[in-house]
C-alpha cells in the first residue's frame, strides 16, 4: 500500500469519510458494511489497531458529549428486538460513534501508509497553493524539533520547581517569549540556508509516475462506497 | 474545540470548506502581494512553535487546572492576519493527519472556527484598531484577552451551529449553546492571559517583531503615562468576563435540570431551531428520506436500516472482508518473497 | 559548477562593514584565496568571523570595499550567480535541513537550479557518497544523530558542486569519532574551503593556511603550522595553543 500513488490514497480517504458522514443517523447496517475499508486497510497495511484506537482520544470528548444524550432525547421506538424496544436515539448514538471511529481509522490508514511529503505532493496536484504546501512541510519538519525543545524547557523548569504542577503564571511570558524569539531567529537561519541554495519563493517537487494499479485502487474503492451508500446491496 | 468528522454532514462540511478556501485564497494572494519570501520559513517555524507550546502546561493561579496558548491571536500578532491564517491552516492539517485532532472532512469547519476568527476577527477587528496609535502593555493585554475570548466564543458558537445543522445530535440548540459558551469563556480568558504574557515579553525584547503596531516612538507611551495600566486592564476584563459568565450560567441554570426540562418540552419539536436555506440544502443532500424525525417510522420501511437481519448481514460481509484481506496479504507476501528469491 | 578559474576565487580588498552606525564589525580586511586551498579562520567569540562569512555569500550587501567571488562583485544583481559558486554549511544543522527526508533536502539546491531529475539524482547520490551516508538517504531528518545531521548538511552543499565551501564551526558538538570522520571527509573534498572554528586542533588537521581575526581586522595570515604554534600571538588574541602542542 505504501507504493500506491498518494493522490489515489488521499482521494479514497476523503471519499470514504464523506460517504460515512453522509449516512442517515438510523442507517446502522449500511454503516457497519462500511467497515470493509478500514478492515482492508488495517490488515493489508499491517497497521496496529491499538494505535488507531488510541488516536480516538482527542475527538472522543466532543463526540460523546454530542451523542450521549440522543437515547434520552429521541425515545421513539423504531422496532422491538427480542422484546426490547430499540429507540431512534440508541441507534443514532451508535451510528455517531461509528462515524467517529471510521473517520479516525481512515485518516490513520492514510497517514500510516503515506508520508507527509507524499501528501503534500498530492495536495500540489490538486492545486493547493505552493505557499500552503511549503508551510505544511516546514511545520511538519520543525514540529518535532520544537516538541523536543518544549520538553527540555518543561524539564528544566520542573527540576527547579519540583512542587509545581505546571508553569507558574509569573514565568509564562519570559519562558515562552524567550523560546519564541529563539524560534524566530531559527526561522531566519532556515530562510538564509534556503536562500543560499537557490530558493526563490518556490519549491520544486519532482513528478511521480502513475502506475495502473494506482488508478484502479481509488476507482474500485469509490465504486464500492457508492454501491454501499446507494443501498444497492442492502438486500437483507 | 476541534470538530470531528463524525459531527458534520457533508453539506455542512462542504459549505465550510468553500468559505475557508475563499478566505485562504484571499490570504494566499495577500501573502503573494507582500512578496516577502522571508515570511515563508517564519510561517513554518511559527506554526511548529504554536503546535509545540500545546505540550506545555500553564498552571492557572488559584485553580488546579491548566491552559494553553491562543494560537490564532499569537500567530497574527507576529505574522499578520493573512500569513497567520495560512499558518493556522497548516497547523490544523498537520494536527488532523498526525494526531487525529479534528478530521479531514471537518477541516473546513475547524479552519473557520479557529483560524478564521482567530486571525481575521482577532487581528483585523481587535488587534489592529487597538494598536493603531502604538502599543502599550495594557493595550496588548486588552487586545489579547479580548481577542482570545471573542474569537473562542465565535468558534464555540460555530461548532454548535455546525453540529446542529448536521443533524447528528438530539440536543436542543439552547442546551448545547449554554454548555459550549461558558466553558469557552473561561478557556478564552486563560488563553488570553498566556498570550498577553508572551506578547508583552516580545514587545519588550523585540517590538519590531509585532505586526500592525501603528504610530512612531511617540506612540509608545509608557504604561504610567497611558490611560490604561496593565493590571487594571486585566482586572477590568476579568470582572467583565465574570459578569458575563455569571449571566450566562444563571440563564442556563434557570432551568435547574436543563436536560430533563428539555427532554419533556423540546424533544420532538426542536431538534433544530434553525430554518431556511443552509439547513434545507443540507437536508436535501443528506438523505432522501425525511431528516426531521417526525417519528412516523415505527415499523415502517425507513426502519429497515436497523432491522436485526440487516445488521447481521452487514456483519457477515465485514467478516468475509477480514478473511479476504488476510488472504490478499498472504498472497501478496508470497508474491513478494517469490520475486525476491 | 566548476568554472575552471585558477586565479583568485575570493578577492577581498579594504572590506569594512558595520550593522549599525558606529559599531564597526570588520575594518579594512584584505584577503585572497585560490582554488583548492583550505583555510582556517580563527578568532575569539564575536570578532566578526561569522559576519565575514555571511558577507561572502551576499547575506549582507551594504559593505564598503571590494568583495569578489569567482570573479563577480558581490551585489544584488550577481547574487544568483555568486550563490552557484559558493556553499555555506551552517553551524546549526537543524537550520540547514528543513525538508523531511535527507534525499529531498540534498536535492533541494540542484532542483532550484533547474537541473533535470536524472542530474539531480546523480548529484544526490554523489554528494551522499562523499560524506559516506548514502545508506541514510531515505531517512527522516529528525531521526538522525548530531553527527549524521552535520554530514547531511554538508551533503546538501556538495550536491550543488560549489567552487567554494564555507563551514561555520563544523566540529562543534561532535563526539571524537564523528569529529575524526569529518576530518577525513573534509580532506577528501577538493574545493576551496573556508572553515571557521575555535577548535584549533581541528583546524590543524584540515587547513594548510590560517587567518587570525581580532576586532574586525586580520592579525595574521599564513601557514597553519606557524600560526598555531605561536603561543604569544594566540594568547594575545583570546586563543590558546592547540591541545596537542600544549
Amino acid at each position: 500500500m505504501n507504493r500506491l500513488h498518494p493522490l489515489g490514497k488521499l482521494l479514497v480517504c476523503v471519499f470514504y469519510i464523506v460517504t460515512v458522514a453522509s449516512f442517515h443517523k438510523y442507517a446502522l447496517s449500511q454503516l457497519i458494511l462500511m467497515a470493509v475499508y478500514p478492515v482492508f486497510g488495517f490488515i493489508v497495511g499491517e497497521l496496529s489497531l491499538k494505535e488507531g484506537l488510541y488516536r480516538m482520544r482527542l475527538i472522543l470528548p466532543l463526540v460523546v458529549f454530542v451523542g450521549i444524550f440522543n437515547p434520552f432525547l429521541d425515545r421513539n421506538v423504531l422496532q422491538y428486538s427480542f422484546g426490547i424496544p430499540i429507540t431512534g436515539g440508541m441507534v443514532s448514538m451508535v451510528t455517531l460513534m461509528l462515524k467517529g471511529f471510521y473517520s479516525v481509522l481512515a485518516a490513520y490508514i492514510l497517514i500510516a501508509t503515506t508520508s507527509i511529503d507524499e501528501i503534500c505532493y498530492a495536495l500540489r496536484l490538486i492545486h493547493v497553493p505552493r505557499v500552503m504546501v511549503i508551510v505544511i512541510m516546514l511545520i511538519y519538519r520543525y514540529f518535532g524539533l520544537m516538541g523536543n525543545e518544549a520538553n527540555r524547557i518543561a524539564t528544566a523548569y520542573k527540576l527547579r520547581a519540583p512542587s509545581q504542577n505546571g508553569i507558574h503564571y509569573k514565568a509564562w511570558g519570559t519562558l515562552v517569549g524567550q523560546w519564541l524569539l529563539r524560534s524566530i531567529d531559527r526561522a531566519e537561519m532556515v530562510y538564509e540556508s534556503m536562500l543560499l541554495r537557490g530558493f526563490k519563493g518556490d519549491y520544486v517537487i519532482p513528478r511521480r509516475k502513475v502506475k495502473p494499479v494506482s488508478m484502479i485502487y481509488p476507482i474500485a474503492w469509490i465504486l464500492i462506497f457508492i454501491v454501499i451508500r446507494s443501498g444497492l446491496i442492502n438486500i437483507f | 474545540m476541534h470538530m470531528a468528522d463524525a459531527l458534520v454532514a457533508p453539506a455542512v462540511a462542504g459549505t465550510m470548506y468553500v468559505l475557508s478556501a475563499s478566505a485562504a485564497g484571499v490570504s494566499v494572494n495577500q501573502v503573494k502581494k507582500e512578496d516577502d519570501p522571508k515570511k515563508i520559513p517564519v510561517m513554518g517555524v511559527m506554526g511548529a512553535f504554536v503546535f509545540a507550546t500545546q505540550m506545555l502546561n500553564f498552571t492557572i493561579p488559584g485553580t488546579g487546572s491548566s491552559g494553553h496558548l491562543c494560537g490564532g491571536m499569537m500567530l497574527s500578532a507576529v505574522l499578520g492576519p493573512f500569513a497567520g491564517f495560512l499558518t493556522m491552516i497548516g497547523v490544523l492539517l498537520v494536527q488532523c493527519l498526525l494526531f487525529a485532532d479534528g478530521g479531514l472532512l471537518a477541516l473546513g469547519c475547524n479552519i473557520w472556527n479557529m483560524a478564521f476568527y482567530g486571525c481575521f476577527v482577532g487581528a483585523l477587528l481587535i488587534w489592529k484598531p487597538i494598536m493603531k496609535k502604538g502599543a502599550t502593555k495594557a493595550k496588548i493585554a486588552l487586545a489579547s484577552i479580548l481577542g482570545c475570548v471573542l474569537t473562542l466564543q465565535l468558534g464555540a458558537f460555530s461548532v454548535t451551529i455546525e453540529t446542529l445543522l448536521s443533524g447528528v445530535t438530539e440536543l436542543p440548540f439552547s442546551v448545547f449553546l449554554a454548555s459550549m459558551q461558558p466553558i469557552h469563556l473561561a478557556i478564552g480568558f486563560v488563553e488570553g492571559l498566556i498570550t498577553t504574557a508572551v506578547l508583552i515579553f516580545v514587545y519588550e525584547a523585540r517590538p519590531e517583531l509585532l505586526w500592525g503596531i501603528g504610530g512612531t516612538n511617540e506612540g509608545r507611551v509608557t504604561d504610567k503615562e497611558g490611560k490604561l495600566s496593565l493590571k487594571n486592564t486585566v482586572i477590568a476584563i476579568a470582572v467583565a468576563a465574570a459578569i458575563c459568565g455569571g449571566i450566562v450560567s444563571l440563564f442556563a441554570s434557570a432551568f435547574p435540570d436543563g436536560l430533563e426540562w428539555s427532554m419533556e418540552q423540546v424533544a420532538g419539536t426542536t431538534e433544530l431551531e434553525a430554518e431556511g436555506g443552509a439547513y434545507d440544502a443540507a437536508a436535501g443532500i443528506q438523505e432522501t428520506t425525511s431528516l426531521l424525525p417526525d417519528y412516523a417510522f415505527k415499523n415502517s420501511e425507513s426502519a429497515a436500516g436497523t432491522s436485526f437481519s440487516g445488521i447481521v448481514g452487514s456483519l457477515v460481509v465485514v467478516g468475509v472482508m477480514v478473511g479476504a484481506s488476510y488472504a490478499f496479504k498472504f498472497f501478496k507476501k508470497k508474491d513478494g518473497s517469490a520475486s525476491a528469491a | 559548477m566548476h568554472t575552471g578559474i585558477h586565479g583568485e576565487l575570493l578577492k577581498i580588498e579594504h572590506l569594512s562593514f558595520s550593522y549599525e552606525k558606529g559599531q564597526q564589525v570588520l575594518n579594512d580586511v584584505n584577503f585572497m584565496a585560490h582554488d583548492k586551498e583550505s583555510i582556517g579562520i580563527i578568532g575569539a567569540n564575536g570578532i566578526g568571523k561569522s559576519t565575514l562569512m555571511k558577507l561572502l555569500v551576499g547575506l549582507y550587501l551594504n559593505y564598503d570595499g571590494v568583495l569578489e567571488v569567482a570573479g563577480h562583485q558581490v551585489n544584488k544583481k550577481n547574487l544568483n550567480h555568486i550563490r552557484e559558486h559558493i556553499g555555506y554549511v551552517f553551524q546549526d544543522s537543524e537550520a540547514q535541513l528543513f525538508l523531511s527526508t535527507i534525499e529531498d533536502d540534498v536535492a533541494f539546491g540542484p532542483r532550484n537550479y533547474g537541473l533535470s531529475e536524472e542530474e539531480v539524482e546523480k548529484r544526490v547520490t554523489e554528494a551522499l557518497e562523499k560524506v559516506h551516508i548514502l545508506e541514510l538517504r531515505k531517512k527522516q531528518t529528525y531521526k538522525l544523530s548530531g553527527g549524521e545531521k552535520k554530514l547531511a548538511a554538508i551533503a546538501t552543499i556538495l550536491a550543488m558542486e560549489p567552487d567554494i565551501i564555507i563551514m561555520d564551526e563544523p566540529s562543534i558538538a561532535l563526539d571524537p569519532r564523528n569529529r575524526k570522520n569529518l576530518i577525513t571527509i573534509l580532506n577528501e573534498i577538493s574545493s576551496l574551503k573556508l572553515i571557521t572554528s575555535h577548535d584549533l586542533d581541528f583546524i590543524m588537521d584540515t587547513c594548510e593556511r590560517t587567518v587570525l581575526l581580532d576586532e574586525g581586522r586580520i592579525i595574521a595570515d599564513g601557514a597553519t603550522k606557524e600560526i598555531l604554534s605561536d603561543r604569544e600571538l594566540l594568547e594575545g588574541h583570546g586563543l590558546e595553543l592547540p591541545l596537542r602542542l600544549q
